[in-house]
């Protein structure tokens, strides 16, 4: 019992770092119409800054989180003006590029860490909120979950409510069409990816604490995030977000109740099936080509 | 028994209905115009009968045998082969190389056979076909030109030459008069009657009027996704309804 | 046979002439990397095969992964002779492919490639799970050398003799393959694959077909690997690699039969020497530069994308043209 409610809480905590992941993924597809792989160099390369800044540093961690949040942005945006602009017409290019730069920031991290054992941060946050005799929250993790909702909620409002989020959408609908409204594709397209590299840096900075840091942790974010994307619609936030907390049910009580390697592969395969039976996923509309 | 036989079909995309309910016969032998404005449903009559698309309800019979449900390829080993609207061709390979493609079905490879070189016999056969073709076409000399190359006329040509290659016995033309100016008309439609002379039955697709006029036996309309009149062209040419159809309404 | 061909069919000869003698002039070490190099050669080439139908797919390294733990539990386990379990590996990892096809391949570009990718990395995890029967993370060792007579295939000379043989005779396969109506049919896939479909092309069933077969070949080079090394583990066959095999061909371009070839030898060579000037750079210095290899691949791949965007072949041409330009002025 005392499995299954924490499994719940685990799951939610991972539901929020998947919408994360899945979200920054999504809107560069959407925007830029290409696939990112290095998105989990970007998660890793947040994750990385709160190790050097705060661990090392002495930074507050709030405030390394911040600069991680900025850092990560910044390296988005100058992904899109050098790799991904040039390469507009020419999606595979695009992708390989940015499995070049995937490359790139996994050595720098080595560079900068050094190749030793996985780093850790120790929590900022220390102390737990026990919940009777079944359910114990460190406030870190609970931190975490209150960040990633409301992150997630100010990116809702954003992409609603606002004349810049509007225009994100309008260019993910049809590019020619927002083109000859006069939306600047240029800057909707940095905008796209800056706010992707935004989420990818939190995601990293918030699970800092809470998990190992090394170079190749990114493997898994890009994974769980195609896994996320694909079951939630390839074309759809919000079936990112619903898919990214039905996968983290599915993978968190898999892993406690069997292991995290056939959570991994029933996701992945759960993904293949609904690429086979239903490729628009489980919200979304449009398919591309 | 009609060689083609569309029944009632409807085809629907996500709310918009694109052919309602349309009916009609494709005799043996004939040239089968099917005209409309633009908008009114003919290629996508055309997309429905060699399987790009599956219509909604309704059936569609060749030769007695439904074509619902089969894919595109299995629909041209029955012997209905479509061209496609706005020159479709393999440009990056010469002129023989793209209607020995077309020979698939007709000399088929074997893959184990390629490599041991027993299918000697086959790829003379399908080198045989390619170079009739050509002559009948009037594009034998043209034959090891890159297809992107062509004139306008020498790539419909080539396109209707891929589709013979299949050996079929209805041909489905999609607007191949497109584009062209009276010379090259006069050439197609010299062509097109070739092609029927030869025992190939045409439904063409076209808005080049002088084209439909002179080469087609019977005309069927079509205007926003149904039937509006079908008859011989004198007949639809001073039918009160087409006129309206194309210069009133929403033509 | 024609000019061009005669003149090919002669450097051809040449060129297998002096790589049989070559091993004689180099060291072990260096014998060692003819053989891998072989290998790459062979996994780059198949790949190409399935590339003409315009599908990338990620897999194409685990199929190489299911040919060697084919051939090894066949091998090991069952005592089968290296000369049919090599063939063996080939069958076994193209009927995965062949089942494989009927779900990848309902999906195009784009979701193919995820979708590929997304099976590997199953494939992957369900090696790692699976300690029987294949070995878990620490995979199968003890994997052994082929026998024939009195020849010794511990021997990398041997052994390099073994890969160039049946690499020379799959890429004369592949080549074939390419240059029949097949290969042509394949092109048509890709290009304009509605237009095959009307003349009665099914375009499935060539898609499966070109998968099936580059499966077979790679999973050929998988088996001719682990013969080798002796050992076989899923962190063989992870994304780097595959990512190697698709530098590999961007780099020596892909629309001649040959490119790939050239973008798997300077990579290969590259890459070793890389590896040597790393070894005596952290006898003086004292860093570990073989950390920096991927980032120079990184790098590569950039510049390639962005400078050279139909690789290495395509500089022939290029030189050629700029040379004739030059004598015009």
């Amino acid at each position: 019992m005392e499995l299954f409610l924490q499994s719940i809480v685990n799951s939610l905590i991972q539901g929020g770092f998947f919408a994360l992941w899945a979200v920054g993924l999504v809107l560069v597809f959407g925007v830029m119409g290409v696939v990112n792989f290095a998105h989990g160099e970007l998660v890793m390369v947040g994750a990385y800054c709160i190790w050097l800044m705060h661990a090392q540093y002495e930074t507050p961690y709030l405030v390394a989180l911040v600069l991680a949040v900025l850092v990560v942005m910044l390296l988005g945006v100058g992904m899109e003006r050098f790799l991904f602009r040039p390469k507009r017409e020419d999606v595979l290019g695009g992708l390989i590029n940015s499995i070049g730069m995937l490359f790139i920031l996994q050595v720098a991290a080595h560079v900068v860490g050094g190749t030793g054992p996985a780093k850790q941060v120790a929590p900022p946050f220390s102390g737990t909120l026990v919940l009777g005799e079944l359910l114990r929250l460190p406030y870190q993790r609970l931190f975490a979950l209150a960040v990633s909702a409301a992150a997630l909620l100010v990116l809702f409002y954003f992409l609603t409510r606002t004349r810049l989020g509007w225009s994100l959408r309008a260019v993910a609908l049809d590019r020619e069409a927002a083109a000859l409204q006069g939306i600047n594709i240029n800057r909707t397209s940095m905008i796209a990816i800056g706010v992707s590299g935004a989420l990818a840096g939190l995601a990293g900075a918030l699970m800092a604490p809470m998990t190992n840091i090394y170079p190749h942790m990114g493997h898994n974010v890009i994974i769980t995030s195609f896994i996320v994307t694909i079951v939630g619609g390839i074309g759809s936030l919000s079936g990112a977000v619903l898919a990214a907390f039905l996968y983290a049910f599915l993978h968190t009580f898999v892993t406690a109740y069997v292991s995290g390697t056939v959570a991994t592969m029933s996701g992945l395969l759960i993904m293949v099936l609904v690429l086979i039976v239903r490729p628009t996923g489980l919200v979304g509309q449009r398919v591309s080509e | 028994m009609a060689l083609l036989e569309v029944r009632n079909v409807v085809k629907r995309f996500s709310g918009l209905v694109a052919l309602n309910d349309v009916s009609f016969c494709v005799e043996a032998g004939s040239i089968h115009g099917l005209i409309g404005p633009n908008g009114a449903g003919k290629s996508t009559l055309f997309k429905n009968i060699a399987g790009f698309y599956q219509p909604n309800a309704g059936d569609i019979l060749f030769d007695g045998v439904s074509l619902r449900g089969r894919s595109p390829h299995a629909i041209a080993a029955l012997g209905v082969v479509r061209t496609f609207q706005e020159t479709t061709l393999f440009q990056e390979l010469t002129v023989r190389e793209n209607v020995l493609i077309g020979c698939h079905l007709r000399a088929r490879s074997n893959l184990f056979a390629a490599l041991l070189g027993l299918d000697r016999a086959r790829q003379g056969a399908a080198a045989g076909r390619t170079a009739e073709i050509l002559a009948f076409m009037d594009l034998a000399d043209r034959a090891e030109q890159p297809a992107a190359e062509l004139p306008l006329g020498s790539q419909r040509a080539l396109a209707i030459a891929i589709a013979l290659a299949a050996g079929p016995r209805l041909l489905l033309m999609d607007e191949p008069f497109a584009g062209m100016n009276p010379e090259e008309t006069r050439h197609m439609m010299d062509l097109t009657r070739k092609v029927v002379e030869s025992g190939i039955t045409v439904v063409l697709v076209e808005h080049d009027m002088k084209a439909v006029m002179g080469l087609c036996g019977v005309l069927t309309v079509l205007n926003f996704g149904g039937v509006l009149a079908e008859g011989s062209p004198e007949a639809i040419r001073s039918n009160p309804r087409v006129i309206e159809a194309y210069l009133g309404g929403a033509g | 046979m024609s000019r061009r061909a005669l003149v090919r069919s002669a450097a051809i000869a040449a060129l297998l002439a002096a790589l049989v003698v070559l091993p004689h002039f180099l060291q072990f070490h260096h014998q060692d990397f003819l053989i891998f190099l072989g290998i790459n050669v062979l996994v780059v080439v198949s790949y190409r095969l399935m590339t003409l139908t315009g599908e990338w797919s990620l897999i194409h390294v685990v199929m190489m992964g299911v040919g060697a733990y084919a051939s090894a539990l066949l091998a090991k386990q069952l005592g089968v002779s290296f000369w049919l379990s090599m063939p063996m590996a080939g069958v076994v990892a193209a009927s995965v492919a062949a089942l494989l096809s009927f779900p990848l391949f309902r999906m195009t570009q784009f979701y193919f490639l995820i979708g590929s990718f997304a099976v590997g990395e199953a494939i992957r995890l369900a090696w790692i799970y699976f300690v029987f029967p294949f070995g878990g993370s620490s995979g199968i060792n003890n994997v052994p050398v082929p026998e024939l007579g009195g020849l010794d295939f511990f021997e990398p000379v041997t052994y390099f003799y073994l890969v160039l043989a049946v690499v020379t005779l799959s890429l004369a396969i592949l080549y074939r393959i390419e240059n029949s109506r097949i290969g042509l049919t394949l092109l048509a896939v890709h290009w304009k694959a509605p237009l095959a479909e009307s003349v009665g092309v099914d375009t499935w069933r060539y898609r499966a077909l070109a998968f099936v077969v580059a499966s077979f070949f790679v999973g050929i080079a998988g088996a001719l690997k682990v013969h080798y090394l002796g050992i076989v583990t899923p962190h063989q066959f992870g994304v780097g690699v595959m990512v190697f095999v698709l530098i590999w061909v961007i780099l020596g371009g892909y629309n001649t039969f040959f490119g790939p070839v050239i973008g798997a030898v300077v990579l290969s060579i590259l890459d070793e020497a890389i590896r040597q000037f790393n070894d005596e750079l952290s006898d003086i210095v004292n860093f570990d530069f073989a950390v920096m290899r991927p980032a120079i691949y990184g790098v590569l791949l950039i510049v390639v994308i962005m400078a050279m965007p139909r690789g290495l072949e395509s500089i022939a041409p290029n030189i050629a043209t700029w040379l004739r330009e030059r004598r015009g002025r």
